[in-house]
């Protein structure tokens, strides 16, 4: 348990150190989705701006009144409006696999990285963190599939049980364990991305097995600290929208976009507090020697680990 | 003896045999006139029919045996020598009309995406016979009268050699078997759950001078005639059984079964339940004729919500009495039926299904109350204004839907939503227009229920659109007229069958207007309408001279113009604001394509509406029914916040798990 808080709390304090990574990532989701709800903005737009009839949507919610408006022939094609949206979070996704080489070599250095070391490890790391992509969706995606198959069939069991809850709570067990696994995935694969990177390693096969084997006698530490980290960002989302709800005026449009950024950037920097716990483990566990042939970011000698550690 | 002593002899002898003869004549078949499930010292209809069924389930077959002895009185003024049945449980077999509608245009229950034995229901004549003039089993026919599958058996009828005269009775003994499906469109099993609807052969109903016995269709319901029911059910004795009328024994029999004896008086239908799981609370609701045993038959997960269904339907009955005529039934039954089964949200005589989640968040989404209240009005709205659920299921189903929505306001003030999480609402009056929009140009509202273009026209027209033309007819003659009306009509036609024009004149009647102008288009047509502002405007007077309007004092002129963009003529209030606060109030007759107004004033209009009280419920755009001099972008920017938030969310749970 104090190995646990401890880890969680090194990463908290590489993320702490390096706050200006998230509200890059920060600035860059706001942006990316602003462009991508543009049409939806403009449509809206055209359509309530002039109405009294918008008042239903502007003074309380209602959702019969949105669903009219969603299905307006002056709406258009609601594609039109969500189809951006969609985009603009895949263009998101795809900037993040770019740049998170150099955030992880941020976190690893125990000096500020220069930006041309930043952006050279972004760079070069690209090409790798695409095919560590491939490799996780294939791994994930056969376990989702096979876990979620599982679930299924549970679920349609306990659905002719007597006992009207089972499903539910078959439901929620089901949920949880597979996270738990699909968290250790992702895990595996956030070592390998960090192994890629700090050891230059090109041949990603042998980051992939190393992830695999780091976590191997610490498993709970790190899996722990990823759930708790996880469930801190659930509780900043409940309590997010519940303040939403509470304190925000239902016509006050500023702050509902002041509540609803706030929960944002904090859920975006749990993400980057897991990972700069993988950073912080990796670097405990790390066992392979730096090669004086290659450069290297500078790192901690306190650390790196010797020889034979068992990496 | 001498002939004169023997012929006093044979006087008194006959004058003794006849009252022993007239009784003879007076023990034939007969409907009676029993009273022990009603408050009501006489019968309340024109009895009919009287059913004496006893039945045996057989639970883990999920099948009956049963025997019917069916007594019906020709009251119909002529001799009738054929009589059509109904056997609404061959309907869920493959081949049927109620199956191949399903399949080809949907229905509201299942599409049949595949066919599973489980969904085999029948109701099999095992013996047809004609009290006193023998047994006709082999020569029952089947009927299609409103297609021409030949492979659907849900009507069959018998051809008697003797025609019934008017005002005589017939009497059938019918052996059948059931076959419960499993359950679909309200009857059937699921699990240890039976609930048994349309479950025994049914007569036809004589009505406007012919028979009227129509086929199973996917969209349809039922009609039958008034009379007395006698229900011997027998169950394992594990079951809680539970059936339309009054309980008057219970006996519990050697081989593990109970016989469960039920009495009914002026229904038109019997329905019963057994699960060896209900858990059973029983109350009491003082109607105006007097006591009405209320049970609640409920899933053991939903027991901590038995109080809410108490409340609700004590509240709905109250309001039903108080605005309509009594309820002079003895019982009421409230079914909790099996979770997910297609058995919720049902309506029979005296017995209502209704349906609900185990976590249901009061306040939050108001599930099992919009079911009571609803379930319970077809109590009056099929169960004791029994119309023609065929051919005119917007009678009872719209009607009840109308008062469901001014239950719920009285219950929970106006404009009920039935959503209520986190500052979202969702009104049931809009989501019911919205309902009928999406169908308004499809069908009249007088459709018959198998002839609807879809299902979905089908729900759109008979449950969503009914209720928002008489909402709309609130805005014509009052609401309390309407409601006086309604009154009328119930008290007048409670254990008849009565017809849409029926309902229309008493409106009428009532109102003392001539609305036929509304019911030409609301009821027998599909016209929609749209109002529209097109277009407001205000200039300066002195437009021409420099810096224009900006002076104080300056004069405007000012025009609106409103368009009648839809087919449909209905006199609208159109309301006009202006910058210095005064409102001009116009009434517009919507004859003409469109209409303008000018005004010349020291102020500028700020905005134009279209019926600013809210009274027209079906109009097709509401959006357009105002305009603003200045637009207000909060409210899009608002949903563009949202929509923002949402996005960001999902790039962010995008780029969490995949990078």
């Amino acid at each position: 348990m104090n190995g646990k808080i401890r880890l969680v709390s090194a990463g908290a304090g590489i993320a702490n150190g390096n706050k200006r990574y998230v509200v890059w990532f920060y600035l860059l989701n706001l942006a990316l989705a602003w462009f991508g709800t543009m049409a939806f903005s403009r449509q809206a737009h055209a359509i309530l701006d002039s109405s009294l009839y918008s008042d239903k949507l502007l003074h309380g919610f209602d959702v019969a009144v949105l669903n009219e408006l969603l299905t307006r022939p002056e709406f258009g094609v609601r594609a039109g409006a969500t189809a951006p949206a969609l985009m603009f979070a895949v263009l998101f996704f795809l900037a993040t696999l770019l740049f998170m080489p150099g955030v992880l070599l941020g976190y690893a250095s125990d000096h500020g990285l220069p930006r041309e070391e930043f952006f050279r490890a972004c760079g070069r790391n690209l090409g790798r963190f695409v095919r560590l992509f491939l490799f996780f969706a294939i791994i994930a995606g056969l376990a989702s599939a096979i876990l979620f198959g599982v679930l299924g069939v549970l679920v349609k069991a306990a659905e002719s049980s007597l006992y009207e809850r089972l499903p539910f709570f078959t439901q929620l067990l089901g949920t949880t364990v597979i996270f738990v696994v699909l968290t250790a995935i992702r895990i595996w694969f956030d070592l390998a991305q960090i192994d890629v990177v700090l050891r230059d390693q090109r041949a990603v096969r042998k980051s992939v097995t190393a992830g695999f084997r780091s976590p191997q006698f610490n498993l709970v530490r790190l899996l722990g600290s990823y759930v708790v980290i996880s469930l801190l960002a659930l509780a900043v989302l409940v309590a997010g929208i519940l303040l939403w709800h509470a304190i925000v005026p239902p016509a006050s449009v500023l702050g509902a976009f002041i509540i609803s950024q706030a929960m944002l950037l904090l859920l975006l920097a749990a993400r980057f507090w897991q990972r700069a716990t993988a950073v912080a483990f990796y670097l405990r566990a790390a066992a392979e020697p730096v090669d004086e042939t290659q450069p290297v970011p500078r790192i901690a000698a306190s650390s790196v680990p010797q020889v034979g550690s068992g990496i | 003896m001498p002939i004169r002593r023997r012929l006093a002899v044979c006087l008194v002898a006959s004058s003794l045999a006849l009252p022993t003869l007239a009784q003879t004549v007076s023990t034939g078949p007969s409907i009676p006139e029993t009273t022990s499930a009603i408050n009501s010292p006489t019968p309340l209809s024109q009895r009919v029919v009287a059913y004496d069924i006893d039945a045996k389930y057989d639970a883990k077959a999920h099948s009956l045996d049963a025997t019917e002895t069916l007594t019906y009185h020709n009251l119909t003024g002529q001799s009738l020598d054929t009589f059509p049945f109904h056997l609404y449980l061959n309907g869920f077999q493959p081949k049927s009309t109620w199956v191949r509608e399903a399949k080809l245009s949907g229905s509201r229950d299942t599409s049949f995406e595949k066919w599973e034995s489980n969904d085999y229901g029948a109701d099999e004549i095992k013996s047809f016979e004609v009290v006193g003039k023998g047994d006709f089993t082999s020569r029952l026919q089947y009927i299609h009268p409103d297609d021409d599958n030949q492979d659907d058996r849900t009507v069959f009828q018998v051809h008697l050699d003797q025609p019934i005269s008017p005002g005589g009775f017939v009497q059938f003994k019918i052996r059948f078997h059931d076959q419960f499906p499993r359950t679909v469109a309200r009857t059937g099993w699921d699990g240890d759950f039976l609930l048994a609807g349309q479950w025994f052969p049914k007569i036809g109903v004589w009505w406007h001078g012919a028979w009227n016995c129509h086929q199973f269709h996917a969209e349809t319901e039922f009609f039958a005639d008034f009379g007395v029911y006698d229900v011997r059910l027998t169950a394992p004795q594990s079951e809680v059984v539970g059936a339309s009328g009054v309980e008057v024994g219970s006996v519990n029999n050697r081989d593990g079964t109970k016989t469960v004896t039920y009495h009914g008086d002026d229904i038109h239908d019997f329905a019963w339940t057994v699960s060896p799981r209900y858990k059973v609370f029983n109350d009491t609701f003082q109607s105006s004729m007097g006591p009405v045993k209320l049970r609640f038959l409920m899933q053991p997960a939903h027991w901590n919500q038995v109080d809410r269904h108490d409340r609700i339907l004590k509240a709905t009955m109250d309001r039903f009495e108080r605005w309509y005529g009594p309820y002079p039934y003895k019982t009421l039954t409230l079914v909790d039926p099996y979770p997910d089964s297609a058995a919720s949200g049902m309506e029979y005589p005296t017995f209502i299904t209704g349906g609900t989640p185990w976590l249901a968040l009061k306040g939050s989404l108001d599930e099992p109350e919009e079911t009571v209240v609803h379930e319970f009005g077809h109590q009056y709205w099929y169960g004791m204004v029994a119309t023609n659920e065929f051919e005119d299921p917007w009678l009872d189903e719209g009607i009840d839907m109308y008062s469901q929505f001014k239950v719920m306001d009285s219950l929970y003030g106006p404009e009920t939503s039935f959503l209520n999480l986190w500052g979202m609402t969702a009104g049931q009056r809009e989501f019911r227009r919205l309902g009928y929009l999406r169908v308004a140009d499809l069908d009249p509202i007088t459709r018959k229920g198998w002839q609807y273009a879809s299902e979905h026209s089908y729900v759109g027209i008979v449950y969503d659109k009914t209720p928002t033309v008489l909402l709309t007819l609130e805005s014509i003659i009052g609401e309390d007229t309407l409601g006086q009306a309604m009154r009328t009509y119930f008290m007048r036609y409670r254990f008849t069958h009565p017809g849409g024009e029926d309902f229309l004149k008493t409106i009428e009647e009532v109102s003392g207007k001539d609305l036929r102008w509304y019911f030409d288009q609301t009821i027998y047509g599909t016209q929609v309408l749209d109002d529209e502002v097109v277009n407001i405007s205000s200039i300066p007077m002195n437009w021409y001279k420099e810096n224009p309007g900006e002076k104080k004092g300056e004069e405007f002129t000012s025009a609106v113009w409103i368009h009648n963009k839809g087919e449909f003529i209905l006199p609208v209030d159109i309301e006009i604001k202006f910058d210095n606060g005064e409102k001009v109030r116009e009434r517009w007759n919507g004859r003409d394509r469109w209409i303008k107004y000018s005004y010349q004033k020291m102020a500028k209009i700020e905005s134009v509406e279209v019926d600013p009280d809210h009274k027209i419920a079906f109009d097709r755009n509401n959006f357009n029914n105002s305009r603003t001099a200045k637009p207000n972008g909060a409210a899009a920017s608002k949903l563009a916040n949202y929509w923002i938030f949402l996005a960001q969310f999902f790039a962010q749970f995008l780029a969490w798990w995949m990078v």
